[in-house]
């Protein structure tokens, strides 16, 4: 790990690491347990609907099959969210929103991709205007396959990411910041060097120590140099072209 | 009255836990009820429990500030001291020390404690709904405090352990319910009001400003926001019953009343849609503004 770029002193990596089971007391075992258990047993849900998958949901909500039963409820803001329900295609424009809202979520957070879209680009695969990896650009824990999904399908999906959370197995979100650099490197493709979210995920990383040997890199040395333009947002793209040649 | 300095610190710390564990199972009701009216199943027996430990154990949270951590203080605060101020069979130590004054006066706390917060949160929709919440304090007062004059009136004192004295002497026609259904109604509408549920649900409206002063909060705030609710359906429901329903003799009836209390609302909730803000208003200080009045001339007549 660089330590020189980090913006914040942190430890070296060997007390970054994840403390093994053995290494727990036993108090702290029993209350992750529990923290695990409950983490498992209820899930807000966020919905981003604009894809075709939205129209799966209500079933999936309502007296038919009853979600409810599982401790899911839908919520509608990312701060109090635990899943991110991506249900179908992302255009360039929405996947944008998507980071922005994925950033602003509390981990342990999930992903989960609908339908073949977010897969691979399903039907759109020609289409010069969606993403076709979702995995690329955020780390998804679980992906339902179908075009579209049926709501048992869905409720396969949740019940086997209930499962994966009460095993401490639905980690994806710990890989955002440990391999944030390649993410952003995606991310930039897409939307330009100059891009920039109002999320701190370094310096989060470094404050909860979830920082890894991707977090820092290429990518993220970027966001340092176009965070002046951020700063003087009002300066006009050309002139700060030119003010940064001329520093 | 003598000072038994053990009995009180029983009191302090029994009674908030008694609050919220009554109030956790109100929760579930609620959402149980709200199931079987759109005929689902509903959520497992310990789906509130579940929701607020989860709350706590998320790994990340973020903070708007010391402001922002302050008010949660403020706010449980408050809550935790209407619970030791409430009457019920067994505990009223401190009852007998605050009266219903006491109690009006701390129920503005935790509202106020959460615009504390919100304002440090900077988010437009929290602005809009703790200023939303705030109108609706000033609309719901309006009837409630007029029910409140009115059974000080009628049963000659404010002291809540008293009132409910008054009511077990005189058995079921001793009431406050029977002996003054009018404001006993108007405070049912202001109560729906409190507790923010639909057609008064304006500063929650999730579809609308994203859940208002709740929009920034995550993790164990957003948990400190539900250990509130519990509290406040247990409060309002209890407020409820020693005024109108004559309190609890014991524990038995003294659940069963705050149960059917807080069912009402509820029920009311899952079928009515919501008014504007100003409606809401000119409802409030219209309707049950006006029945709460006759209903004080009334009992000034007697």
């Amino acid at each position: 790990m660089n330590q020189q770029n980090f913006p914040v002193q942190v430890a070296p990596l060997e007390s970054c690491r994840e403390p093994g089971p053995e290494e727990r007391s036993m108090l702290r075992k029993v209350l992750d347990r529990v923290g695990q258990y409950c983490q498992s047993r209820s899930l807000f849900v966020l919905h981003y609907c604009t894809g075709c998958g939205a129209i799966e949901l209500p079933p999936s909500m309502t007296s038919r099959f009853d979600l409810e039963r599982v401790g899911m409820q839908p919520m509608v803001t990312p701060r109090q969210a635990d899943i991110l329900l991506i249900t179908g295609y992302l255009s360039v424009k929405t996947l944008k929103r998507v980071i922005l809202t994925y950033e602003q979520m509390q981990s342990p957070k999930y992903v989960m991709g609908f339908g073949s879209c977010t897969i691979n680009g399903g039907m759109y695969w020609n289409s010069y205007a969606t993403v076709k990896r979702l995995g690329d650009y955020i780390p998804v824990d679980t992906y339902i396959a179908g075009c579209m999904p049926r709501p048992e399908a869905i409720q396969q999906g949740f019940l086997d990411l209930i499962e994966r959370i009460d095993g401490g197995r639905a980690v994806a979100w710990k890989d955002y910041y440990r391999n944030y650099d390649r993410y952003l490197g995606h991310q930039q493709h897409l939307f330009g060097r100059d891009w920039l979210t109002p999320t701190d995920v370094v310096g989060e990383a470094a404050h909860y120590r979830l920082a890894g040997d991707g977090t820092l890199g290429p990518h993220t040395a970027l966001l340092d140099q176009y965070a002046g333009y951020h700063q003087a947002w009002g300066v006009p793209r050309e002139q700060y072209a030119e003010l940064e040649a001329s520093s | 009255m003598d000072f038994d300095w053990q009995h009180m610190l029983i009191e302090l710390l029994v009674m908030p836990t008694l609050a919220f564990v009554v109030g956790l199972v109100m929760v579930l009701m609620a959402r149980r009820l709200r199931a079987r009216i759109e005929r689902r199943v509903g959520p497992p027996f310990w789906q509130p429990l579940w929701d607020i430990l989860k709350l706590y154990s998320k790994r990340t949270q973020v903070s708007h500030g010391h402001m922002h951590e302050i008010s949660i203080i403020v706010l449980l605060g408050g809550m935790i001291a209407m619970e030791v101020f409430l009457p019920v069979p067994g505990f009223d130590t401190f009852a007998h020390h605050g009266d219903a004054l006491t109690l009006i006066y701390l129920m503005m706390v935790p509202t106020l404690g959460m615009a504390l917060g919100v304002s440090a949160c900077a988010n437009p929709n929290g602005s809009i709904g703790i200023a939303r919440a705030l109108t609706a304090m000033l609309a719901y007062d309006v009837p409630f405090i007029i029910t409140v004059a009115g059974a000080a009136m009628l049963y000659g004192t404010t002291s809540l352990p008293e009132i409910i004295a008054i009511q077990q002497q005189q058995g079921l026609e001793g009431w406050g319910a029977v002996q003054m259904p009018l404001l006993a109604l108007a405070a049912l509408i202001s109560m729906q009001a409190m507790l923010g549920k639909e057609p008064f649900e304006i500063y929650v409206a999730p579809a609308e400003i994203a859940t208002g002063p709740m929009t920034e909060m995550s993790g164990k705030f957003l948990g400190s926001m539900f250990i509130m609710q519990c509290f406040q359906l247990y409060t309002v429901s209890v407020l409820y019953t020693t005024l109108f329903l004559g309190g609890g003799e014991n524990w038995a009836t003294f659940l069963i009343k705050i149960f059917v209390v807080v069912a009402i609302p509820m029920t009311l909730t899952n079928i009515f849609p919501r008014y504007k803000t100003e409606a809401v208003v000119a409802w409030l200080w219209k309707w049950p503004t006006a029945i709460a009045l006759v209903g004080l001339f009334v009992v000034m007549m007697r």
